[in-house]
C-alpha cells in the first residue's frame, strides 16, 4: 500500500486545538503555565515549527541512534579508556556527568510543561517529542558513568549532584530552574530550546567531542555528539514562537528573555565548559579553545541566526566579548583554589607547555592569571600546600551563584555589584547579572546563595568542615589536584638553575 | 571591525554531521545539488562542518546515488548534530538558509 508523503497530512494531524465545554479556556490554558499573552489561539495555531518529525519517524530514528551509541560502549568497554586516561580527562567527565544528567531531566519537565500547556499546537507536538528526547538524555548520561563506580564514588555524582547543595549544583539548579521550571511555556520554549538548546549545548555536547574525539574517548565523544543530534532538532521550538512573539507587538519581551537565557548560560558555562577545555583536557586533546569554540557555536552560529530572525546583539555584546577573555580563567583558578568544595578533581593545567598554550591563545594571561599561578607554583614547590586551599567561602554573586570573580595581576578590575532591594543588599558578578535582577526581582528576591546560607547560620558548624559536609561531600568525594601536584616538577629544575 | 563582529558579519549555512559514512556522503551530495556554490568542509574529528553562502540544499536522490543504498530523508537527523543557519525539512530534502544576508 502506498502511503501519503508526510507533508500530505502533518499539518492536519498536528491541528488539535479544540473548544473546551466543560472549563473556561483560562482554566484550560492557565495563563501563568501558557504564556499566550493575548494572542489570539488562532495566530498560536499559525507556529509553524521548521524541523519536522513524525511518530514513526522518531521511533526509528532513536533507535538507530541508540543502537549507534550503546554499540560503541559494548565495544570499547573492555578497552578501560578511563583506566589509562589523563586524569584531567577523568576529571572533565566527572564534572560533565555531575552536571548534565539530572538537568538534562529537569528539561524533560520543561518540555512535559510545553506538551501540555502551549497554546501552539506545533509546539506541543515537537514538545513531545522533545520530553521523550530529554528522557533518553537523562538515561544515557546516568548509566554510561555507572560502569565507573567501582572506580571511585566521584562517579555516583552523576545521580547525586544536583540533589545536593554542592555550590556546583545550587547554581546550575538556579539556571534550570529560571529558564526550565518557572517560566510559562512559550518563554521556555525561547529561554531553554532557543537561546540554551540552539545556542550553548553545542559548546558541551559538539565542542568538547571534538576534544574527546582527539584524547582518544571515542565511548564519550560518541555519547555526546548523538544527544545533540536531538537537541539539533527540538531546539527549534524557540524560532517559531520568537516569530510569532515579534510579528504580535512583543519583540522587546523576546529580547530580553533571550538577553537574561544568553547571560546565565554564559556564567554557568564559564565555571563548567570553560576550565575543562582550556585547562582539564590534555593540551594534545585541544580541538580549540573554549573561546575559540564560543566564536564558532555562540557567536558565528547562534548569534548570527538570532539576527536572522529579526532580533538584536544582546545590550551587554561587548561586554560578553571583552569576557570570552577572562571569566572562565578566573572561575578555574577559583574551582581548583577552592578545589575541596567539588566532586571532581581540578586539573590545574599549568605546566610550563600548557602556560605557553594558554599565552598563545589569551595573550596577556601570564601577566595576570599566571601571576597567581608562579604564587601557588612557588608555594607547592616550597611545602606550603596550607597556602594554596581555602579557609573560608568566597563572595558569591546572587544572580548567577558562581564566585566573584575578577582579572587578576596586571588587569585587576575587581568589583562588587551591589544593589539594595527591599532592604537587603544583593551581590553581583558583573553589571549584566544586576540587570537580570533588576528587570524581574520577583523572580530572584529571597533565593539565597550558599554563602549568604552560610552566614544566615543554616550551615553548622560555621566553619569550611561544616560547609563541605552541608554540600554532601564526603572525604574520599571532595576535589583534590588531578596529578597530585606531579605538574610542579616541570618547575624545579628552572628553581634551581635559578638559585 | 572587531573580531567578534567579523566572525558575526558571515552568511554561512550548512549542517554540522557526526563523522561517519553518512557525513561523507553529505559532503559529496552538498556537491552535486549545490553546483554553482563554493562549498566548505572543516574537519574536527568528532564533528565536519559543511556550509556554503545564503542557502544549501540537500536531497534525497543525491545522498542515495551517494551512499549506494536508499535513503529516508529522516535519517539524516542520525547524524545531524547542528546547523548554521534557518532549517527547512521536507520528505525528499533539506533546506539551510538565512532570511537576508549581512
Amino acid at each position: 500500500m502506498a502511503l501519503l508523503d508526510r507533508s500530505d497530512w502533518y499539518d492536519l494531524t498536528r491541528t488539535t486545538n479544540w473548544t473546551q465545554k466543560y472549563v473556561t479556556e483560562d482554566e484550560f490554558f492557565p495563563e501563568a503555565l501558557s504564556g499566550g499573552r493575548g494572542i489570539p489561539n488562532s495566530v498560536w495555531e499559525t507556529y509553524d515549527e521548521p524541523y519536522k518529525v513524525s511518530y514513526p519517524e522518531y521511533v526509528e530514528t532513536q533507535r538507530a541512534k541508540d543502537a549507534g551509541t550503546y554499540s560503541v560502549k559494548a565495544a570499547l568497554e573492555r578497552a578501560a579508556f578511563v583506566d589509562s586516561a589523563d586524569p584531567g580527562w577523568v576529571s572533565t567527565m566527572q564534572a560533565h556527568y555531575g552536571a548534565i544528567p539530572l538537568g538534562e531531566y529537569v528539561a524533560s519537565i520543561g518540555e512535559a510543561r510545553m506538551t501540555r500547556f502551549s497554546r501552539a499546537p506545533g509546539n506541543r507536538n515537537m514538545a513531545t517529542f522533545g520530553m521523550m528526547d530529554e528522557n533518553r538524555h537523562t538515561q544515557l548520561q546516568l548509566f554510561f558513568p555507572h560502569a565507573n563506580i567501582k572506580r571511585s564514588p566521584r562517579w555516583d555524582w552523576a545521580h547525586k549532584a544536583l540533589r545536593t547543595n554542592e555550590w556546583a549544583a545550587v547554581a546550575s539548579r538556579s539556571l534550570f530552574d529560571d529558564i526550565i521550571t518557572s517560566r510559562d511555556a512559550i518563554s521556555t520554549a525561547i529561554m531553554l530550546t532557543f537561546a540554551f538548546e540552539t545556542g550553548f549545548t553545542n559548546m558541551q555536547f559538539l565542542g568538547l567531542a571534538a576534544d574527546a574525539a582527539e584524547t582518544g574517548d571515542h565511548t564519550f565523544a560518541s555519547l555526546i555528539s548523538s544527544i545533540q543530534t536531538d537537541e539539533s532538532r527540538h531546539s527549534q521550538q524557540g524560532g517559531p514562537a520568537l516569530k510569532i512573539l515579534l510579528e504580535n507587538g512583543r519583540q522587546e519581551e523576546a529580547q530580553q528573555l533571550i538577553d537574561v537565557a544568553i547571560w546565565r548560560s554564559w556564567k554557568l558555562f564559564s565555571v563548567l565548559t570553560g576550565p575543562i577545555m582550556d585547562y582539564y583536557t590534555p593540551v594534545e586533546g585541544r580541538q580549540q579553545s573554549f573561546k575559540e569554540f564560543m566564536f564558532e557555536f555562540i557567536v558565528a552560529q547562534f548569534e548570527r541566526q538570532l539576527l536572522d530572525l529579526g532580533l538584536s546583539k544582546p545590550w551587554y555584546w561587548d561586554i560578553l566579548m571583552r569576557d570570552l577573555d577572562r571569566t572562565h580563567h578566573s572561575m578555574h583558578m577559583g574551582v581548583w583554589y577552592w578545589r575541596p568544595t567539588v566532586w571532581w578533581k581540578p586539573a590545574a593545567g599549568v605546566d610550563p607547555e600548557q602556560r605557553e598554550w594558554l599565552e598563545m591563545k589569551y595573550p596577556g594571561w601570564n601577566k595576570c592569571w599566571g601571576k597567581v599561578w608562579d604564587v601557588i607554583t612557588d608555594n607547592l614547590l616550597n611545602g606550603r600546600e596550607s597556602l594554596t586551599l581555602p579557609e573560608t567561602l568566597p563572595t558569591i554573586c546572587n544572580m548567577c551563584n558562581l564566585p566573584i570573580a575578577h582579572v587578576p595581576g596586571d588587569g585587576w578590575d575587581g568589583r562588587d555589584w551591589q544593589l539594595e532591594h527591599e532592604g537587603r543588599i544583593y551581590h553581583f558578578g558583573s553589571e549584566v547579572d544586576r540587570w537580570c535582577f533588576t528587570i524581574n526581582p520577583e523572580q530572584y528576591k529571597g533565593h539565597q546563595t550558599v554563602v549568604d546560607r552560610f552566614l544566615a547560620g543554616l550551615i553548622q558548624p560555621a566553619t569550611l568542615e561544616g560547609a563541605l559536609k552541608y554540600m554532601g561531600l564526603g572525604p574520599e568525594e571532595m576535589g583534590i589536584d588531578a596529578h597530585d601536584y606531579s605538574w610542579i616538577e616541570k618547575f624545579r629544575p628552572t628553581k634551581s638553575a635559578a638559585a | 571591525m572587531s573580531q567578534s563582529d567579523d566572525a558575526l558579519k558571515n552568511n554561512r549555512v550548512g549542517p554540522v554531521m557526526r563523522s561517519g559514512e553518512i557525513a561523507n556522503a553529505v559532503v559529496e551530495a552538498a556537491e552535486m545539488d549545490n553546483p554553482d556554490k563554493e562549498i566548505t568542509v572543516e574537519d574536527k574529528n568528532a564533528y565536519i562542518r559543511i556550509s556554503v553562502d545564503s542557502e544549501l540544499i540537500l536531497t534525497r536522490e543525491s545522498i542515495e546515488e551517494c551512499l549506494g543504498r536508499p535513503f529516508r530523508m529522516q535519517e539524516l537527523e542520525i547524524d545531524l548534530s547542528s546547523f548554521a543557519g534557518q532549517i527547512e525539512s521536507g520528505t525528499d530534502y533539506f533546506r539551510f538558509y538565512f532570511n537576508s544576508a549581512v
